[in-house]
C-alpha cells in the first residue's frame, strides 16, 4: 500500500484545492523509441470533491495516478514537466528536498490489487497496521472491529478466512476488496483509486462505492476515481474528466459532460453506453479504435474517428479552452 | 420470428469434484459441488435469449455444458428435435455442428501460436471434406462479414487489439454456418467504444445470418439492449425467466427485483446510498432464502416454478399464478 502521508513543511500558502496538477508531461523513454504518455495535463480536486477521469485503455489514465503519487518506474518512464501540489504543498518537484511526513493523506488503490497489497503478510496484519494509520485506537479489540465490520460491509461472507490469507491465496476480486478496505480504514484526505470495480459484481460495486461515499460524508475525503465505465462516473462524480491519447480533451460537471457533452469523442462514449432495448437501434460510434501512443496521428489526436473533423483539424492540436466557470474543451469546433 | 422452439433443456444437471472446501461457491452435497441444479428452459428460434447471474452462479458452465464440453450429470437437452446423448460421438457432433461459442476469456482461447488464418480455420475442423482453397474462401468471407481486415489475417494474436481478437473469436465460431451462437460475457473485456462497435456487428450479423444467440453477460445495459428474452440464473437455479421489457418494468422474482435495483445507467444519479444485503445461497428451502426481503413461512420448502402469464418464476409468491 502507497500512502502519501500529510505534508507538515514545506512552502505553503497556495488555494484551497486539495490536490492540484499543473501542465504534468510524462514520457516513456525505451531503447527504441519515446512516447510522449501524457501531456500537459492539469487537474484540480477540492476537498471533499468526487472526481473521476474517464477514458479507454492506454489513454494514460494509469500513468497520471502513478505520477501523482510519485511511484512512476523511472525508467522507462519521465516526467518531462509540470508541478503537483498536495493538500497546499508541493509534492513535486521537491529541489531535492525530502518532504516531511505525518498522518494520513493520499491512499492509492491500484488496477492490479496485488500491488497495493504487501505480499509477505496476512490481510489482517495489514488491516491493522491501516486502523493504527487511521487513528483508531487498540483498546478494546476496537482495530479488529472495524476491520472486520469494514470487509462485512464489502459483501465479504468468510472474514475471519480472508483476514487469515495472503494476498496471493485469494481471488481477484476478494484482493480488490481487501486493498479498498485497506485505504478506507485509513481514513485519508485523498483516495485515488484506478479501475475499482472492473470484473466485480454489480451489488459488490455497489457496495463499494457506498462505503466509499460514506468517508466523504464522515471526514470530507475527497476521491479520485479512474474507471472507463461511464455509469459510475455518472453516479458518483461531481466533475468528469475525460482523457484521450494521453490528453485532456474535455472537463465539466457530472451534468455538463453526460447530459451535454461538447467534445466528440464524449458524445461517442456516452453514446457507446446502450441505455435502451432492442428497438433503439444501432449505438452511435464510429470504427477505428484509440490510437498507438508512439504514432500519434497529426493535429487533434481524435481526427481519424471524429464525425466532425475538419481540415484545421488534421494539422493542429486545439488547445484545451475553459468555456464558463468548470468546463473546459480542446475541440476546434468550439475556437471562435 | 417464427415461434418455434430450437433447444430445449430440462433439469439440467452438472456438478464437478469439491475442491475448494471452504468456499461458499454452490450447494454442496458431499463430494460433489452442484453447479446446474435442475435448470430448464426452451429457446425460441431467431431469438437472442440472454443469461444473467453474477460470478460463479453457473454462466460459463452451461454455456460450455450445451457445447458438449461438460457432460451433465443427468437431464435432457433437445437440439431441433434431437434429444443429444452425450455418450454418443454422432450426438456431440451434431451439438458441435449446430451450436458455436465464443468463449468469455478472448484471449486464453486464441493460441498465441497461431496466425489468425488458422485460428479460424480452427472452426472447420469438424467440417469433413472441404479442400484447402475451399477452406480459406470461407475463411475470407466470414473475416469480411465480421470486420476483420485481410492485412489481420496473416497477424498472431498479439499483434491485434481487443476488438479484433474478438472479431477473430466470432469468425472461428461462425466460418461453418451455426443455428445458435452461445456468446459467453463477449464484451467484458472491451472498452465501451470498442463494446459498441462489437454489439452493433453483433445484432447485424444475426439479421444477416438468422441465427439464434444465447447472451450470457453481467451487463444489465447490455443485456437490455441485446436481448429478447432473459434467464435470471443464481447459484445454478434459473430464478425468473421473463422478457426483457417484463423485467425491467417489473421484475416479479425478489433477486431480479433486487438487481434491478442495484443497477445503475447513465440516468440514475448517486444509486449508492441504497442498502444492499446478499447473503450466501440457502442449503435448504428456497435458494434465496438468506438474501430475500419478501420471505415467508412457505419458503423453507424450495418452490417449483410457477407460470405468470406466461413467466416463469421459482418463487412462492406467485403460487396462485396471478400478479
Ligand atoms: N512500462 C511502460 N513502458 C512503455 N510504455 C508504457 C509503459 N506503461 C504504459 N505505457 C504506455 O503508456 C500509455 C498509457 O498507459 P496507461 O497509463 O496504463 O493507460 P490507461 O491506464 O489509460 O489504460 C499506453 O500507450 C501504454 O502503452
Ligand atoms: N471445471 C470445473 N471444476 C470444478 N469447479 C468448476 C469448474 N468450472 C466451474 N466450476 C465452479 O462452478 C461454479 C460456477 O462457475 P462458472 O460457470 O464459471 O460461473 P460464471 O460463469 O457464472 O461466473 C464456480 O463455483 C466454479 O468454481
Ligand atoms: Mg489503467
Ligand atoms: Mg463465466
Amino acid at each position: 500500500m502507497i500512502n502519501i502521508p500529510g505534508v507538515i513543511s514545506q512552502e505553503k500558502g497556495l488555494k484551497s484545492e486539495l490536490l492540484l496538477v499543473k501542465g504534468l508531461t510524462v514520457d516513456f523513454e525505451t531503447f527504441d523509441k519515446k512516447i510522449e504518455v501524457l501531456k500537459d495535463v492539469s487537474l484540480k480536486i477540492e476537498r471533499g470533491e468526487v472526481v473521476t477521469i474517464v477514458g479507454e485503455s492506454g489513454s494514460g489514465k494509469s500513468t497520471l495516478a502513478q505520477a501523482i503519487i510519485g511511484v512512476l518506474d523511472t525508467p522507462p518512464a519521465f516526467v518531462k514537466r509540470g508541478e503537483i501540489y498536495f493538500d497546499g504543498v508541493r509534492i513535486f518537484p521537491t529541489d531535492g528536498k525530502r518532504v516531511k511526513f505525518r498522518g494520513t493523506g493520499i491512499n492509492m488503490v491500484f488496477q492490479e490489487p496485488l500491488v497495493s497489497l504487501n505480499p509477505v503478510y496476512t490481510i489482517r496484519k495489514q488491516l491493522l497496521e491501516a486502523a493504527e494509520i487511521g487513528g483508531i485506537p487498540e483498546k478494546g479489540g476496537e482495530r479488529e472491529k472495524v476491520i472486520k465490520n469494514t470487509l462485512t460491509e464489502l459483501m465479504i461472507r468468510d472474514v475471519e478466512r480472508v483476514l487469515n490469507s495472503y494476498p496471493h491465496q485469494l481471488s481477484g476480486g476478494m484482493r480488490q476488496r481487501a486493498a479498498i478496505a485497506m485505504a478506507v480504514i485509513q481514513r485519508p484526505k485523498l483516495v485515488i483509486l484506478d479501475e475499482p470495480t472492473t470484473g466485480l459484481d454489480l451489488i459488490v460495486q455497489r457496495k463499494i462505492m457506498g462505503l466509499l461515499l460514506n468517508l466523504r460524508r464522515e471526514i470530507n475525503t475527497s476521491l479520485l476515481i479512474i474507471t472507463h465505465d461511464l455509469a459510475v462516473a455518472a453516479n458518483m462524480a461531481d466533475r468528469i474528466y475525460v482523457m484521450y491519447a494521453g490528453r485532456i480533451v474535455e472537463s465539466g460537471t457530472r451534468g455538463d459532460i453526460i447530459k451535454d457533452p461538447l467534445h466528440p469523442y464524449s458524445l461517442m462514449l456516452r453514446d457507446s453506453v446502450p441505455t435502451g432495448y432492442k428497438e433503439s437501434g444501432p449505438l452511435k460510434v464510429t470504427e477505428g479504435a484509440p490510437p498507438d501512443m508512439s504514432a500519434l496521428p497529426t493535429g487533434c489526436p481524435f481526427h481519424p474517428r471524429c464525425p466532425n473533423v475538419m481540415d484545421i483539424c488534421r494539422k493542429n492540436v486545439p488547445p484545451l479552452k475553459n468555456i464558463g466557470d468548470v468546463r473546459e474543451v480542446a475541440c476546434w469546433l468550439y475556437e471562435k | 420470428m417464427k415461434n418455434e422452439e430450437i433447444l430445449r433443456v430440462e433439469k439440467l444437471k452438472v456438478q464437478f469434484l469439491n475442491r475448494e472446501k471452504l468456499k461458499f461457491s454452490a450447494r454442496k452435497t458431499g463430494r460433489w459441488k452442484i453447479v446446474l441444479d435442475e435448470i430448464s428452459f426452451s429457446i425460441i428460434e431467431g431469438e437472442t435469449f440472454g443469461i444473467v447471474g453474477e460470478t460463479g452462479s453457473g454462466k460459463s458452465t452451461l454455456a460450455r455444458t450445451l457445447v458438449g464440453i461438460y457432460k451433465p450429470k443427468s437431464g435432457r437437452i433437445t437440439l431441433m428435435g434431437r434429444e443429444i446423448n452425450f455418450k454418443k460421438r454422432e450426438d456431440l457432433l451434431y451439438l458441435r455442428k449446430n451450436v458455436g461459442i465464443v468463449f468469455q476469456d478472448p484471449v486464453g482461447s486464441l493460441n498465441p501460436r497461431l496466425k489468425i488464418r488458422e485460428i479460424i480455420r480452427e472452426g472447420l475442423a469438424i467440417e469433413e471434406k472441404l479442400s484447402r482453397i475451399d477452406q480459406d474462401k470461407k475463411i475470407d468471407e466470414i473475416s469480411d462479414l465480421v470486420g476483420l481486415a485481410d492485412s489481420k489475417l496473416d497477424s498472431y494474436p498479439n499483434e491485434i487489439s481487443g476488438g479484433e481478437k474478438q472479431r477473430v473469436s466470432l469468425a472461428r465460431a461462425l466460418v461453418n454456418n451455426k443455428r445458435i451462437l452461445i456468446l459467453d460475457e463477449p464484451t467484458s473485456s472491451l472498452d465501451v467504444s470498442i463494446q459498441a462497435q462489437i454489439l452493433n456487428l453483433l445484432r447485424k450479423l444475426k439479421d444477416e445470418l438468422s441465427i439464434t444467440y444465447i447472451f450470457i453477460t453481467h451487463d444489465f445495459n447490455v443485456i437490455r439492449y441485446m436481448c429478447d428474452r432473459i434467464g435470471v440464473l443464481y447459484y445454478g437455479q434459473i430464478l425468473e425467466i421473463s422478457s426483457v421489457h417484463d423485467i425491467y418494468e417489473n421484475p416479479l422474482h425478489p433477486y431480479s427485483s433486487d438487481l434491478m435495483n442495484a443497477n445503475i445507467t447513465l440516468e440514475t444519479e448517486n444509486k449508492f446510498d441504497s442498502q444492499y444485503e446478499i447473503g450466501e445461497p440457502s442449503r435448504s428451502g428456497c435458494i434465496y432464502l438468506n438474501s430475500c426481503m419478501k420471505k415467508f413461512e412457505k419458503c423453507n420448502i424450495s418452490p417449483p416454478e410457477f407460470n405468470v402469464n406466461g413467466r416463469l418464476v421459482k418463487c412462492w409468491l406467485y403460487e396462485s399464478g396471478k400478479l
